[in-house]
């Protein structure tokens, strides 16, 4: 037979405080996992629109921020690369903001518009593999929506007019990509077209360079060559190289990474707090149990030992509800948010957190253990 | 030092000084439980500094039943808990069972505890624990983990507690409560058991039996028992019955004794 688990009892003798304690530690669970599932929805999105692109390097002007923030450059230097070696194929990129009318509402809202050559293969999903997607972008006055878009902008079928920047426009079909913390909505229009929505903005200049490498070529090289090559007015990346600048974009130096970034550590503290004052009471209603133990011949390590199993048992009980609360929340945002806000869980993302759980408990086990082991031995007989 | 002599007082009848204390200690000896020569105690200190006790001078023999009486203040808990090894000691001389408390820290301390039973005027139970593993967390410190169930179960029998080893304290009576602290306190068989008022918080009846109890299992276990108490009617099982007034021994007689001086007061 082993030790009576003391930290055990002492826990589940009070239920109600045992109660409010897990729930304490679930929230300031359930508070980190949203902050991160935010964080890892910011990145995700910062990658998705070039996971569907087909490119291994790109070319952008230095001014550009990320993909929804980009200025623009000569189209020249996109044809400069098509001689380097390894360099299979180019392709022109452009993008910008466009009113879109809600035909059902009369509300506008701004989409964001990617310009694409109908000839050239730029986008990986299944919807713009199909032959009549190079035709639709053909005709004039004729768009791809976003699925994903939000619901805001109104009915999405195929035929529907609608007004976008002052012109009358047709919904030619749909394809799901999402635009993230960019963009609510997205379209796909043919280079003719962009150059109508857009006038007087000339085709010659570009937001995206993209370059499709011939098989076997090392994407890294040939980047460097690019490099050595262009004129400053341009930056080359290869797609890992643009996937990380967007990201540290969006986590660095915009408030929305900092907001989430501190809701972590915020939530953390608010966590450590609540543990701390529970355990704090705790003891402190067992205080003259805790002297009777140092009479009885037990040693601070001891008392040291309960506290601190106490800890982590509120720090397992909270963790379990917390997790499975914040599964049925990121269901409920991927939901709410029609799947452009792609919050998901992962197992290093539920291992980081249980680790923080257990820091957080052991750190306010430790802040409040001090109160036990100064329990006065010689205060059990007053 | 100075400080410690200008408080004794010329009334006080010890009058030995500090430097000569030392020289007049007498050697240590196996038959006593507790030995204690000149020992002073302070509480706080600087200003606040204030003497509990008086060079106190008291041989328990082994297996000796001792009541200590003496009016509220006069610091009877504090001479209990300085033998209990619940407090550090730095003047005299404190023997408790073979071994010198003065100068000892901490850790040695915890370990002499290890060897006495306490029991308390407060009950001082876990209430999240049943009385059977209340009594087991005294024989846990033994490392008797096999059989650390049977020897509550055991104990708690002797105390005609067997049909409540399961029982929460908020389940129990104060006599009941009384009787398992008391469980706690022998389970282990110590040689030395103290005892604050254990019986302040019964009524007449519980406290009697509680007494008896503790006195019968006692004797069993020859051990040696220090008791403070207020109440005479449970005089009668003491051998011997000291009294201490503000913090000096006072008196040292047996029972009989103890009755006929307080009752030649009252008369
Ligand atoms: N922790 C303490 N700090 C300061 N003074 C104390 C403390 N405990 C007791 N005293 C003082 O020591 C004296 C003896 O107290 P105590 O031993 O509790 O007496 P008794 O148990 O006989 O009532 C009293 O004057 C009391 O005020
Ligand atoms: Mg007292």
């Amino acid at each position: 037979m082993g030790r009576i688990p003391l930290a055990w009892f002492n826990l589940v003798n009070e239920r109600t405080r045992l109660l409010v304690a897990v729930a304490g530690v679930a929230f300031a669970v359930l508070l980190i996992f949203m902050n991160l599932g935010f964080l890892g929805a910011l990145t995700t999105t910062a990658s998705t629109i070039y996971s569907q692109i087909d490119a291994e390097v790109f070319l952008s002007s230095p001014q550009s921020l990320e993909i929804s923030s980009t200025r623009v450059f000569p189209r020249e230097r996109l044809y400069q690369a098509a001689g380097v070696e390894g360099v299979d194929r180019v392709m022109p990129f452009y993008s910008e903001y466009l009113l879109w009318r809600n035909p059902e509402t009369g509300n506008s809202r701004a989409m964001f518009v990617y310009g694409i050559n109908p000839r050239d293969p730029v986008f990986l999903m299944p919807e713009l593999q199909e032959p009549t997607a190079r035709e639709i972008l053909r005709r004039p006055n004729t768009v791809l929506i976003d699925s994903l878009s939000r619901p805001e902008f109104g009915p999405q079928t195929t035929g529907l007019e609608t007004e976008a920047g002052q012109r009358q426009v047709v919904i030619g079909g749909q394809y799901t990509l999402g635009g993230g913390f960019a963009a609510d909505g997205t379209l796909i229009m043919g280079d003719q077209n962009f150059r109508r929505f857009f006038a007087p903005r000339p085709l010659n200049q570009i937001n995206l360079g993209l370059i499709k490498l011939a098989p076997g070529a090392n994407p890294d090289r040939v980047a460097d060559t690019l490099r050595s090559q262009l004129p400053q007015d341009v930056q080359v990346f290869t797609k890992a190289e643009i996937i990380a600048n967007d990201e540290r974009f969006w986590l660095q130096t915009t408030s929305i990474g900092f907001i989430f970034g501190l809701g972590v550590v915020v939530s953390f503290v608010v966590g450590t707090v609540i543990v701390y004052q529970i355990l704090y009471t705790d003891i402190r209603d067992h205080l003259p149990e805790y002297a009777t133990l140092k009479a009885m011949g037990y040693r601070n390590y001891y008392l040291f030992q309960v506290v601190l199993q106490e800890a982590l048992l509120l720090a397992g009980l909270g963790y379990i509800p917390g997790l499975l609360t914040a599964l049925l929340l990121y269901d409920l945002t991927v939901n709410a948010t029609a799947g452009s806000l792609p919050v998901s869980m992962n197992w290093g993302r539920m291992i980081f957190v249980m680790i923080l759980t257990f820091a957080m408990c052991s750190l306010s086990g430790l802040i409040s253990v001090r109160r036990a082991t100064s329990a006065d031995p010689a205060d059990v007989f007053s | 030092m100075e400080n410690n002599v200008g408080m004794i007082t010329p009334s006080g009848g010890a009058t030995t000084l500090a430097p000569a204390q030392d020289q007049s200690l007498q050697p240590p000896n196996p038959d006593l439980a507790v030995q204690i020569q000149h020992l002073d105690y302070f509480f706080g200190s600087g200003d606040l500094r204030k003497q509990a006790l008086f060079d106190i001078n008291l041989a328990l023999p082994r297996g000796q039943i001792v009541i200590m009486t003496g009016p509220s203040g006069s610091g009877k808990t504090t001479l209990v808990s300085l033998i209990g090894a619940l407090r550090t000691v730095r003047q005299g001389s404190l023997r408790v069972l073979g071994q010198e408390l003065v100068g000892l820290g901490e850790r040695d301390l915890v370990t002499v505890r290890r060897n006495i039973g306490f029991i308390f005027q407060g009950h001082n139970l876990f209430e999240s624990l049943t009385a059977r593993q209340n009594v087991e967390m005294s024989v846990e410190l033994t490392g008797q983990f096999n059989t650390k169930r049977a020897q509550a179960e055991a104990m708690l029998g002797k105390l005609g507690l067997a049909d409540r080893v399961g029982y929460k304290p908020n389940a129990l009576s104060g006599g009941q409560k009384q009787r398992v602290a008391i469980a706690r306190a022998l389970v282990n068989h110590p040689q030395l058991v103290l005892a604050d008022e254990p019986t302040a918080a019964l009524d007449k009846q519980s406290g009697r039996d509680v007494v008896t109890l503790l006195q019968t299992l006692a004797r069993e276990e020859g051990c040696t028992v220090l008791m403070v108490t207020h109440d005479n009617r449970i005089l009668d099982v003491a051998d011997r019955i000291i009294n201490l007034v503000d913090g000096r021994l006072a008196s040292d007689t047996s029972p009989d004794g103890y009755l006929q001086a307080n009752a030649a007061v009252t008369c």
